[in-house]
C-alpha cells in the first residue's frame, strides 16, 4: 500500500503531461459524494491564503485478488514482479481515457474540484491539474455485477437474507479463490558463512602426493593417505581400475570403529580434503573444461549410440595434466562392452580410493565375493527398491555382464544442462543503478572463476553464500562429466559425483526460487527411477556394489519441487510414493532381511542403524507431506501429518506443536492455537532449557497477537530479548507490534538497531522489507535509507541476496 | 495570469498504510544428508537463517512477521485499520499542523482521526502518527479522505489533502429455508457460503430468536456426553465453501397457543455471525430479520395430537384431533365422517361440534380401524359451518401402519 502511495507521486508527472486525458477522466466524474468538501475548497480557494493540493488513491483491492486467480504457487520472486507490474499498470491506466471510465461515478467529489477550480480561473487545465492531483490506481471492471437474487430464483422456499448493512448497491464478487497474504516466499537464508575456515580446511589437507595432478581433481584419482599409485585403464579389459569406495569403508569399518554411522563417503571426503588444485589457477580448469567439451562434442561417436565418452572428467585434456590423463582409456572399455547403449564403464574414472583392491574380484562371477565387499554405510544409503520394470533390467545387466543387454534409450538418464549461465549479481546491479560505478566496484563476492574448479570451490561459494555463482561452478563440473550445455538427450553414464552434483545444482536453484530452471533440468531424469541410476547397472565401475545412485535427499527435491512450480497435488504423488517405498524398506528390516529385501545378514548394530536412518527418512518424508499440504491450505491434513511427524522427530514436538498453534492462529481459530501453545508449555515442562523458556513466550505472545492485543504481544517479545538479546525474530517481531501501536519511530529504531548492532545476522529478507516499508511509511525519502541498507547488504551478502525485499525497484 | 505556475512543495508528506494483520513468514526447505556433497552445509545455512524455527528447521511456517505487502481486501463487518503518518520533510519547524482522516462512504461522512487536536509544532524529521480503526459497516466505494494544514516558518498556511479510495467486499452469502412441522416448530436451515478469498473460520453462527421463539441448535451431535460439532475438526470455510446450519423453533408457552392461528409473515429472529481470519481478523455481521410466511390453514383447521403409528388389522383404534377456529369469526361446527376404501369410522356422522370462537379450539377423539394392510392414510373428515354453509375437507390427515393381527405388536 505505501507502494501505491508511491507510485501515486511518481504518477504526478504523468498527470501533468497529459492533460487532456485526466480532463476526459474528470468530466467523467459525477458529482455526489462530497459537496461539503468542494464547498470548503471553493472558499478556500478565494481565499487565495492556501495551496490546494489533493490526490486521490484507489486502494481497491479486487485486483490483487483476482490477479492471483491465475496460479497460487508462482513463487515468491514472480509474485512480487507481478504486484509491481500490476502496480505499474494500473498508474498508466489511469492515465488513459479508456479505462477512466470505469472509474465513472465513483468519485464524485473529483469533478467538483476540478469545476471549482476551473470555475475560479479560465486558464489552462494545467493549472488545474496542479492543484488537484487524482491517480486513481484501480480499475473496477474486474468485479461481476450479478444480480443475486436470482440465484435462489429457482428455490421456492427460499426466502433470500439480506444482510443487514448491505446497501441497494449490486453486489460485487469477488471471483478470485485465493488470499492475498498467502503467499509463498522464498527465503534464501541470510546466514554468514564462513569460508576462511574451509580455505585452512583445505590447504591442510595438502597431501604429499608424488605427481601432483592439477586437473579436474573432481573426477580424477585420489590423493588420500592411502592413496596408491593412479592407475588407469589402457585397455577394455581391465575394468578392476574402477575403486569401489564402499570397499575401503567396510574393511576400515570392521578393523576400528564399528558404527561409522554417518560419515561423507570416501569419494567425497577425498574431494573436499584434496587439495592438490589449490595451487592450480582457475583459468586452466576452466580452459582444460572448455577443451573437453569441445573434444566431447566433437566426437563423432556421440551422436550415435555409442556412449559417450566421459574421459574428459577425470582427465581434461590439454595442458593441465598430461601425465594423470590418458584420453583413450574409455575406449578400451567400449571395444570390451560393444553395447549400444548399454552399461557404459568409461566412469572408471570414477574416484575410489580402493578400486584396486577391488580389482582382486573384479571380473568374477562371485556374487558372494562382491557382496561382501559392499560397505554397511553404502548399502544402508543407497538402498532403493526399483520398479518391476527397472529391476529387470537390473538383473539382466547383471546376468549378462558379457552381452549387450539393449535398453530403451527412453529408459536412460540423460540429463544436461539447458541453461548456460545465470551468473550475476542483482546487488552490483542495484548499486550500479542507485550508487554509481565507483560503489559498485567495491562489491566484491565470489563468483565460480574465483574458486577453486572442485567441490572445495563448491562448498566455499555455497558456504559464502554466492548460490548463483556455486550453480555455475555445478554446471561447469557436469560439462566436465559429458553433462553440460546442449547435452541433455545424449547418452551418458552417471557416478555418484555426477548426481550428487546434480543434486546440488538443483537445490541451489530451488533455494534461489528458480523453480522453471530447476523443472527444465529435472525432466531428464524422470522419476529417479532408471536403471541408469543404479549402482548394478554398472557391474565393472562399481562390482558389488547395490543401490541408487540418486541421494535421497534429490528424491526430496523432485517431489517437493512441483509443488512450487502449482503442482502441490503432483507433489504429493510423489512424495506418497517415497513413503511407501521408506515404509517397506522399514518393513524389510523388521523382518530381518536386508533393506531391499534380500537375504542378507546384517549385524543387530547395523541394522539398528539402519531403521534409525530409514525412519528419519520416512518422517522427513512426512515433514515434505506437511509442508505441501500447508500450502495447498488443507489445514486439516496439514495438522494431521504435522502430528505424524511427531512420531519420527520427537524431539521436535515442541517446535511442531508450536507450529500447528500458529497455523490455527493463521485460520483465525484462536482458542485451537490456545489448546497447542498449553500442550507445548506442557510438553517443554519437562524439557529446561532457554529455548524451550524462548518458544513459550513467543507462542503467548502470538496469542495476544491473535486477541488482537499488540501491546500485550510487544511486552512478551520484549521479555524474550530480555532473555536473549540477539533473538532476531524477537526483535523483529516486537518492532512490528509497535508500528501496530502507532509508534512508527520506535519500531524503526528498534529495526534500525538490530540491523546496525549484527548485519550478519539480521539482514534477512523478512526484517528488511518490514525496514522498507516503514521507511517509506516514514517520509518521501526513504530511497536514501533503502540505498544506504544496499550498501550495507552489499558488504554482506552473497550473490543469492533476494534483493526484491529492498523494494528499489 | 501564470500558465504554469511553479509547483510548490509540501513541508509534510502524508503516508497511510493500511494495518491488516501481519503475516508469518514461510521459508524454502532444502535439506541434505551428511553424507551428500554439501554435507552439513545447507542445513547449517537454514540453522542459520533467522527465519526458520530454531530446532526444527524444515518446518516452513516460520515465527517472523512481516507487515502487509499490499491493501488486500476489505470485507463488510471487518475492521479497517490504518496507519497515518504525517512527516515532516523539510529542514524547519512548521507550526499549527492538523491532521484530520475522514471516511466518506455512500451515506456518509464519519471523522476517525483519534484527536482533532492541533499539533503545535513539528520539527525536522519528525512525524505525527496515528492509527484509525473503523468497523465497516457499508458496501461499497469507501474513500479515507486525509487533510493536512499547517503553517509554515514564514506564517504562510497551507493544506493539502489526499484521498483513498477503497472498495468493501460481502465476504458472506447467507441463504435461508424454512420447514413447517405439523407440531407449530419451525426449522431454519441457513447456508452460509465464504466468497471471500481467504479461509474464514467460523467462531460464532447463532440464531437470535424474535421474542415468539425459543430456539435449539441442531448443529452438535451427542457423543459420549460431549457435543460434537456436525462440521467436524473443520473448523474453517475455505473460499466458495458453504456450510448448512440448521435451526429448531418452538413458539414460546404464551404463544403457543396463538401460534396456530398466526397468518401471513411472522419474524423468526436474526443470525448473528462471528468470523475470524488470518492471525485472528475479526469480522462480524448480523442478518436482518429472517421472516417467514406462515403456513395457511384456512379457516378451521385441523391438527393431530394423537395417533398410534402401528394398529392392527380390523381393530379399532383411537386418534386425538384438535380443531382451531381461525377465522375472525364464530362458527357452529358439525362433523362427518366419510369412509374410505380402507378406513372405516366408528360412531355417529353428522354430529354437532357446538360453536367455537375465533382462535379457540377444541378437541375431538375419533375411533376408526383399517379393512386393509399396509400404510393406509387416515382421510374422509369433513367439517360444515352451519352459519355460512361452507364444508371443509381434510383427507391424507395423517398415515398408520396396519399390520395383521396375528403378528404383535410392539407398545
Amino acid at each position: 500500500m505505501t507502494d501505491e502511495i508511491l507510485m501515486t507521486q511518481s504518477t504526478m508527472e504523468h498527470v501533468e503531461g497529459s492533460d487532456q486525458n485526466i480532463n476526459i477522466k474528470e468530466e467523467s466524474l459525477p458529482s455526489e459524494v462530497e459537496d461539503r468538501s468542494v464547498i470548503h475548497h471553493v472558499t478556500e480557494e478565494e481565499q487565495g491564503q492556501l495551496l490546494f493540493h489533493e490526490e486521490t488513491i484507489d486502494l481497491g483491492g479486487d485486483e490483487f485478488g483476482s490477479e492471483e486467480n491465475e496460479t497460487i504457487s508462482e513463487d515468491s520472486n514472480n509474485f512480487i514482479d507481478k504486484l509491481n507490474e500490476h502496480m505499474m499498470e494500473s498508474v498508466i491506466i489511469s492515465d488513459s481515457p479508456n479505462n477512466s471510465e470505469d472509474d465513472t461515478g465513483e468519485l464524485g467529489c473529483l469533478q467538483d474540484i476540478v469545476e471549482t477550480a476551473e470555475d475560479k480561473s479560465d486558464h489552462s487545465l494545467e493549472q488545474v491539474l496542479d492543484k488537484e492531483e487524482i491517480v486513481t490506481l484501480s480499475n473496477e471492471s474486474e468485479t461481476d455485477h450479478d444480480d443475486t437474487p436470482k440465484d435462489i430464483s429457482d428455490m421456492t422456499s427460499d426466502s433470500r437474507t439480506s444482510l443487514k448493512e448491505e446497501l441497494t448497491q449490486e453486489e460485487t464478487k469477488d471471483e478470485s479463490m485465493f488470499e492475498n497474504e498467502g503467499t509463498v516466499q522464498s527465503v534464501p537464508s541470510d546466514n554468514k558463512t564462513n569460508s576462511q575456515e574451509q580455505m585452512s580446511e583445505i590447504s591442510s589437507s595438502q597431501s604429499s602426493k608424488d605427481d601432483p595432478i592439477p586437473v579436474c581433481t573432481i573426477f580424477s584419482q585420489s590423493n588420500q593417505a592411502n592413496s596408491q599409485p593412479q592407475l588407469f585403464l589402457h585397455d577394455g579389459f581391465e575394468p578392476q581400475m574402477v575403486k569401489s569406495p564402499s570397499f575401503s569403508s567396510a574393511s576400515e569399518t570392521s578393523a576400528k570403529t564399528p558404527p561409522q554411522v554417518v560419515q561423507p563417503s570416501p569419494s567425497l571426503s577425498k574431494f573436499f580434503g584434496d587439495t592438490v588444485n589449490t595451487n592450480s589457477l582457475a583459468s586452466d580448469f576452466f580452459d582444460s573444461f572448455t577443451t573437453s567439451t569441445f573434444i566431447s562434442v566433437s566426437n563423432p561417436n556421440a551422436g550415435t549410440s555409442v556412449p559417450e565418452k566421459l574421459s574428459s572428467l577425470s582427465t581434461p585434456l590439454g595442458e593441465s595434466s598430461p601425465d594423470s590423463a590418458d584420453p583413450s582409456y574409455p575406449m578400451g572399455i567400449e571395444r570390451s562392452e560393444s553395447g549400444v547403449s548399454t552399461a557404459s564403464l568409461e566412469t572408471s574414472q570414477s574416484p575410489k580410493p580402493f578400486s584396486q583392491i577391488q580389482a582382486v574380484f573384479a571380473g568374477s562371477d562371485d556374487p558372494f565375493a562382491t557382496a561382501l565387499n559392499m560397505s554397511e554405510i553404502d548399502r544402508r544409503n543407497d538402498a532403493w527398491l526399483p520398479s518391476e520394470e527397472t529391476r529387470n533390467v537390473l538383473i539382466s545387466v547383471a546376468t549378462q555382464q558379457y552381452s549387450t543387454v539393449f535398453i530403451d534409450k527412453e529408459n536412460l538418464t540423460m540429463p544436461g544442462l539447458k541453461f548456460d549461465n545465470i551468473q550475476g549479481d542483482a546487488v552490483k546491479d542495484l548499486m550500479l543503478r542507485f550508487l554509481g560505478e565507483q560503489a559498485a566496484a567495491k562489491r566484491q563476492v565470489l563468483n565460480a572463476n574465483s574458486v577453486e574448479q572442485s567441490f572445495v570451490g563448491l562448498k566455499q561459494l555455497i558456504n559464502s553464500k554466492n548460490w548463483r555463482a556455486a550453480v555455475d561452478l555445478c554446471g561447469r563440473l557436469l560439462t566436465a562429466h559429458g553433462q553440460g550445455y546442449g547435452k541433455s538427450g545424449l547418452p551418458t553414464s552417471h557416478t555418484t559425483d555426477s548426481l550428487q552434483l546434480w543434486f546440488v545444482r538443483l537445490a541451489l536453484l530451488v533455494k534461489l526460487s528458480l523453480f522453471q530452471n530447476a523443472e527444465m533440468e529435472f525432466e531428464p531424469f524422470g522419476n529417479l527411477d532408471q536403471p541408469d541410476l543404479y549402482y548394478e547397472y554398472y557391474p565393472h565401475v562399481y562390482p558389488g556394489r547395490r543401490g541408487s545412485m540418486v541421494p535421497f535427499s534429490m528424491r526430496i527435491l523432485h517431489a517437493e519441487l512441483q509443488q512450487y512450480l502449482g503442482n502441490p497435488q503432483e507433489s504429493l504423488d510423489r512424495l506418497h510414493n517415497l513413503k511407501t517405498i521408506c515404509s517397506k524398506i522399514l518393513r524389510n528390516l523388521e523382518q530381518g532381511l536386508a533393506e531391499d529385501g534380500s537375504m542378507n545378514n546384517i549385524t543387530q548394530e547395523n541394522r539398528h542403524a539402519s531403521v534409525q536412518l530409514w525412519r528419519s527418512r520416512l518422517g522427513r518424508v512426512m515433514y515434505s507431506m506437511a509442508n505441501c499440504l500447508l500450502m495447498m491450505k488443507d489445514y486439516v491434513l496439514a495438522v494431521d501429518t504435522y502430528h505424524s511427524v511427531i512420531k519420527y522427530y520427537p524431539e521436535q514436538e515442541p517446535q511442531l506443536l508450536s507450529g500447528i498453534g500458529r497455523i490455527f492462529l493463521q485460520i483465525g481459530d484462536i482458542k485451537m492455537a490456545e489448546k497447542y501453545f498449553q500442550d507445548v508449555e506442557r510438553v517443554s515442562q519437562k524439557l529446561d532449557g532457554l529455548q524451550n523458556k524462548i518458544m513459550v513466550l513467543m507462542n503467548r505472545a502470538f496469542l495476544h497477537l491473535g486477541q488482537n492485543n499488540f501491546a500485550e504481544a510487544h511486552k512478551f517479545f520484549t521479555e524474550i530479548l530480555r532473555i536473549e538479546p540477539t533473538n532476531a525474530v524477537a526483535n523483529n517481531n516486537a518492532a512490528v507490534c509497535l508500528l501496530y501501536l502507532g509508534k512508527l519511530k520506535d519500531s524503526l529504531r528498534q529495526l534500525e538497531g538490530m540491523v546496525q548492532q549484527d548485519p550478519k545476522h539480521y539482514l534477512h529478507e523478512s526484517v528488511l522489507f518490514n525496514l522498507t516499508t516503514m521507511y517509506e511509511l516514514e517520509s518521501s525519502r526513504s530511497m536514501q535509507k533503502k540505498q544506504s541498507l544496499l550498501e550495507a547488504v552489499a558488504v554482506k551478502e552473497g550473490d543469492s541476496f533476494n534483493t526484491q525485499c529492498l523494494k528499489l525497484g | 495570469m501564470e500558465v504554469n505556475p511553479p509547483k510548490q512543495e509540501h513541508l509534510l508528506a502524508l503516508k497511510v498504510m493500511r494495518l491488516t494483520k501481519p503475516t508469518l513468514f514461510t521459508n524454502i526447505p532444502v535439506t541434505c544428508e551428511e553424507r551428500d556433497l554439501p554435507g552439513d552445509l545447507f542445513n547449517q545455512l537454514m540453522k542459520d537463517d533467522p527465519s526458520t524455527v530454531n530446532g526444527a528447521e524444515t518446518l516452513m511456517l516460520g515465527e517472523m512477521l512481516t507487515l502487509p505487502q499490499n491493501f488486500g481486501n476489505i470485507f463488510l463487518g471487518e475492521t479497517f485499520s490504518s496507519y497515518i503518518s504525517v512527516h515532516n520533510d523539510s529542514n524547519q519547524i512548521v507550526k499549527d499542523i492538523l491532521v484530520k482522516a475522514d471516511l466518506q462512504t455512500s451515506s456518509q461522512r464519519l471523522n476517525l482521526s483519534a484527536s482533532n487536536a492541533t499539533v503545535a509544532e513539528l520539527k525536522s524529521d519528525c512525524c505525527i502518527d496515528d492509527v484509525i480503526h473503523h468497523e465497516v459497516k457499508e458496501i461499497g466505494t469507501h474513500i479515507l479522505v486525509c487533510a493536512v494544514s499547517y503553517t509554515t516558518q514564514s506564517g504562510e498556511k497551507m493544506y493539502f489533502r489526499k484521498f483513498f479510495k477503497f472498495q468493501v467486499l460481502k465476504p458472506l452469502d447467507v441463504k435461508t429455508k424454512f420447514y413447517n412441522a405439523e407440531t407449530d416448530e419451525v426449522f431454519l436451515e441457513a447456508q452460509i457460503q465464504n466468497i471471500t478469498t481467504s479461509p474464514m473460520f467460523m467462531e460464532k453462527v447463532s440464531l437470535e430468536p424474535s421474542m415468539m421463539y425459543n430456539v435449539v441448535e441442531l448443529n452438535t451431535v451427542k457423543q459420549v456426553g460431549e457435543g460434537v460439532s456436525t462440521f467436524g475438526s473443520r473448523t474453517y470455510l475455505q473460499p466458495m465453501d458453504t456450510r448448512q446450519y440448521l435451526y429448531c423453533l418452538k413458539p414460546k408457552p404464551e404463544f403457543a397457543e396463538k401460534a396456530g392461528i398466526i397468518k401471513g409473515v411472522t419474524v423468526i429472529g436474526k443470525l448473528d455471525i462471528v468470523w475470524k481470519t488470518n492471525l485472528g481478523e475479526r469480522g462480524r455481521l448480523q442478518t436482518s430479520q429472517l421472516q417467514r410466511m406462515a403456513p395457511g390453514y384456512g379457516d378451521v383447521r385441523l391438527s393431530l395430537e394423537a395417533i398410534p403409528d402401528t394398529v392392527n388389522l380390523e381393530e379399532p383404534f383411537h386418534i386425538t384431533c384438535k380443531i382451531t377456529n381461525c377465522s375472525e369469526r364464530t362458527m357452529d361446527l358439525v362433523l362427518e365422517m366419510c369412509n374410505t376404501n380402507s378406513i372405516h369410522w366408528c360412531g355417529v356422522s353428522g354430529r354437532q361440534l357446538g360453536k367455537l370462537n375465533p382462535s379457540s379450539s377444541l378437541y375431538l377423539a375419533l375411533t376408526l380401524l383399517s379393512s386393509v394392510q399396509g400404510l393406509q392414510s387416515v382421510s374422509g373428515l369433513r367439517l360444515t359451518d352451519t352459519f355460512l354453509k361452507r364444508t371443509y375437507e381434510y383427507d391424507d390427515i395423517a398415515q398408520v401402519c396396519v399390520v395383521s393381527s396375528t403378528i404383535q405388536v410392539e407398545g
